[in-house]
């Protein structure tokens, strides 16, 4: 009996079983052959992710490190079009996604060739993200973002005039800064619940158009100073702080002195329902 | 062993190995031959990079029966991956594939500079080094890929379980590497039955002991209130668990009223953070009043059961809680000794969790019919005048639990 108890004991006292999450590397390339234009879609659920522009000599690379049980890597390339997909999805009953990580953690590394006209389509989970966009020629660019931290660089000049960048934001935290280097003529964003920043250093000439709208939150515009500002704004419920800005006769417009003579103009329609914008200049 | 002699040995191990396998080595071309015998000479003199572990390399042979293998399409290199390890899980002699368009080779294998290989090819458990030209798709599993200067890959390469190191070569198609599944640096462990158990006596008497804290902070602080409540689970039970029901429901409808209501009012947006917070606290303290409430209602009927039955107990509110709440964790007791049992385990959690919500919300329903302890009108303790008849009187003593004020006989008249 004492021998049975000891047992019972050592099979209860050691029975635990190990989970192990099976965290994998995948890694896609493809050299560079004269391509002059790309569709690109990225999708990232969740992790973190770091984009950049390839070396020379690379269309695109991806690196992953990803949870096989839960995601499977995305590396769609469609010559004919020519149309790219990359980044992870998530398996069918895969029991949706966790949020900690004991080791090393998903990860994601793409690289954007600097050669090709980019049409370039970003969606991203609950993702930290740092997307360095400087010195890739962009066409278009869409960035989607659910409940992540994203911060969006444009450090050197887009080769390429941009047609319209849109961002949206779920609950996120985003920063977008030198939007003036990204030479896009317009810039949408909408945004639910977060902080926003929108940041417009960089060169930039002619006009730029934005039209932001946020249901709650913060947004932080950080506008040259040379530039020729004006803001129409519908709010509701809302505080907005207009530093250096003069209304207009009717109330709802707000204008940089010397609008008119300014070399830049920003035209900027702000829509928000609870929450706050602020207006910083930057030199 | 010193390079002059390996290069003395290599003659010698080349002829024996002609010798040995001539039927492979002679079924190519000539140039085939050579880097075979190259391939086993670099493997057998010691010196060089190639394991004792390798196997020796040679073709793949097919057969009628062998598995076969697609290497077209790359794009899903999870399910490749899947098929190659399945189809190389026997000893190295009986392995065989079928590669469509291609061919398959076990051990290291190279493209020489002069040649070119058309169709896809796997290389297994070996290193693939490219110098010349391949017309088709190249996938090594268990093995490097080395794309030399000059070498050309019409198509795609994908490493499984290896590296793919570009040299100088080109690839027309794309490269993907897949590391093999590895464990996360810290393995979460499941808890062993033991720490399982160790860790959940630990939570529940934590609970429990938090619990009964709360409870005796009430009995000194709030003593009315919480035997008002307790009466009312007592006397209402049906009543305030369908009450407690409601309240669960309409929490958060109510909630999004109070807050839209203040928004309306524009001034009173202000409040709304104090809102948040009162409406929080006063959830948490209905949720946490009313299951001691119900503790102290479950040890009453107890206690005094016991006490009907010739025992000699001191009836009081903190034993009344120590009671209750004994009962009430008993079903989380139960779940902490044996929660580690497999099937039984998760019943016996979802029972535990079904009890308390059934007893918390009518300790819920109970606080918010009185409430919070401030009206007694489902307490049980308000007689109604019809019961107040000359029977009731004569019999009711005037003293003890019961009893009421005798009327004045002028107002029975």
């Amino acid at each position: 009996m004492t021998r049975l108890l000891l047992y019972a004991a050592f099979t209860v006292s050691t029975a635990g079983a190990v989970h192990a999450q099976s965290l994998r590397e995948y890694s896609s390339t493809r050299q560079d052959h004269g391509e002059s234009r790309l569709a690109a879609t990225i999708k990232y659920a969740g992790g973190t992710l770091s984009l950049m522009p390839a070396p020379p000599g690379i269309l695109y690379a991806l690196r992953l490190t990803y949870d096989a049980d839960r995601f499977a890597p995305v590396a769609q390339f469609d010559p004919a079009v020519p149309r790219l997909t990359l980044g992870t999805e998530a398996l069918p009953r895969s029991g949706g996604m966790r949020v900690s990580y004991h080791g090393t953690p998903p990860a994601a590394t793409i690289g954007l060739g600097t050669r090709a006209d980019l049409d370039l389509d970003i969606e991203l989970g609950a993702a930290e993200a740092t997307l360095e966009l400087g010195g890739i020629r962009i066409s278009r660019l869409k960035l989607e973002t659910g409940a992540s931290k994203t911060v969006v660089r444009f450090s050197e000049s887009n080769p390429i005039r941009c047609s319209a960048a849109e961002f949206s934001a779920g609950a996120a935290e985003l920063v977008v800064t030198g939007l003036g280097y990204s030479r896009c003529g317009k810039v949408d964003f909408h945004g639910g619940v977060g902080k926003v920043t929108l940041d417009f250093s960089g060169r930039w000439t002619g006009q730029v158009h934005l039209d932001a709208g946020m249901a709650m939150g913060e947004l932080v515009l950080r506008l040259p100073r040379r530039a020729g500002v004006r803001i129409a704004f519908d709010k509701f419920l809302a505080t907005f702080a207009p530093a250096g800005l003069v209304r207009s006769a009717d109330g709802r417009m707000w204008s940089s002195a010397g609008f008119e003579n300014a070399p830049q103009h920003l035209v900027v329609d702000l829509e928000t329902a609870f929450g706050g914008v602020t207006v910083e200049w930057i030199d | 062993m010193s390079a002059s002699r390996a290069l003395r040995l290599a003659p010698a191990v080349a002829l024996v190995a002609l010798l040995v396998r001539p039927t492979v080595a002679l079924a190519g071309e000539p140039s085939d031959v050579l880097r075979d015998v190259w391939t086993r000479i670099q493997q057998i003199t010691p010196g060089q990079e190639a394991s004792p572990d390798r196997p020796r390399p040679h073709v793949v042979q097919s057969a009628a029966d062998a598995p076969s293998i697609s290497l077209r399409d790359l794009s899903h290199p999870i399910s490749l991956e899947r098929s190659i390890r399945a189809a190389a899980a026997v000893p190295p002699a009986q392995l065989h594939l079928t590669i469509p368009n291609g061919q398959a080779r076990l051990g290291d294998f190279s493209i020489g500079s002069d040649q070119t290989l058309t169709g896809d090819l796997l290389v297994l458990e070996g290193t693939a080094d490219v110098y010349g030209r391949l017309d088709g798709n190249l996938v090594s599993w268990g093995g490097d890929i080395v794309l030399h200067s000059g070498a050309v890959i019409a198509g795609d390469v994908l490493a499984l379980d290896g590296q793919v190191r570009l040299e100088g070569g080109e690839v027309t198609g794309e490269v993907r590497t897949m590391s093999s599944p590895a464990m996360e640096q810290s393995p979460t462990v499941a808890p062993s039955p033991m720490s399982h158990l160790l860790r959940s006596l630990a939570g529940t008497t934590g609970v429990f002991l938090t619990m009964l804290l709360a409870g005796f902070g009430l009995v000194l602080f709030g003593k009315t209130p919480l035997e008002v409540t307790s009466d009312t689970v007592r006397s209402s039970f049906s009543r305030a668990f369908i009450v407690g029901l409601l309240g669960q429901v309409l929490v958060l409808p109510t909630f999004g009223m109070l807050v839209v209501g203040l928004i309306l009012t524009v001034a009173g947006i202000l409040l709304i953070p104090f809102v948040v917070i009162v409406f929080a606290l006063l959830l948490v303290a209905g949720v946490v009043g009313g299951a001691l409430a119900v503790a102290h209602a479950m040890g009453e009927s107890i206690t005094r059961r016991q006490m009907a039955q010739g025992r000699a107990l001191s009836p009081n509110s903190y034993r009344y809680l120590i009671v209750g709440l004994c009962c009430i964790f008993a079903p989380w007791l139960v779940w902490t000794l044996f929660g580690w049992v497999p099937v039984a385990g998760e019943l016996m959690l979802g029972a535990a969790i079904l009890i308390s919500w059934l007893l918390a919300s009518v300790g819920f329903g109970a606080a918010l019919l009185s409430r919070g302890g401030l009206k007694e009108q489902f307490a049980g303790r308000f007689i109604p005048p019809e019961m107040l008849t000359d029977e009731f009187l004569w019999a009711t003593p005037r003293y003890g639990v019961p009893a009421v004020k005798r009327q004045p006989p002028d107002s029975s008249r």
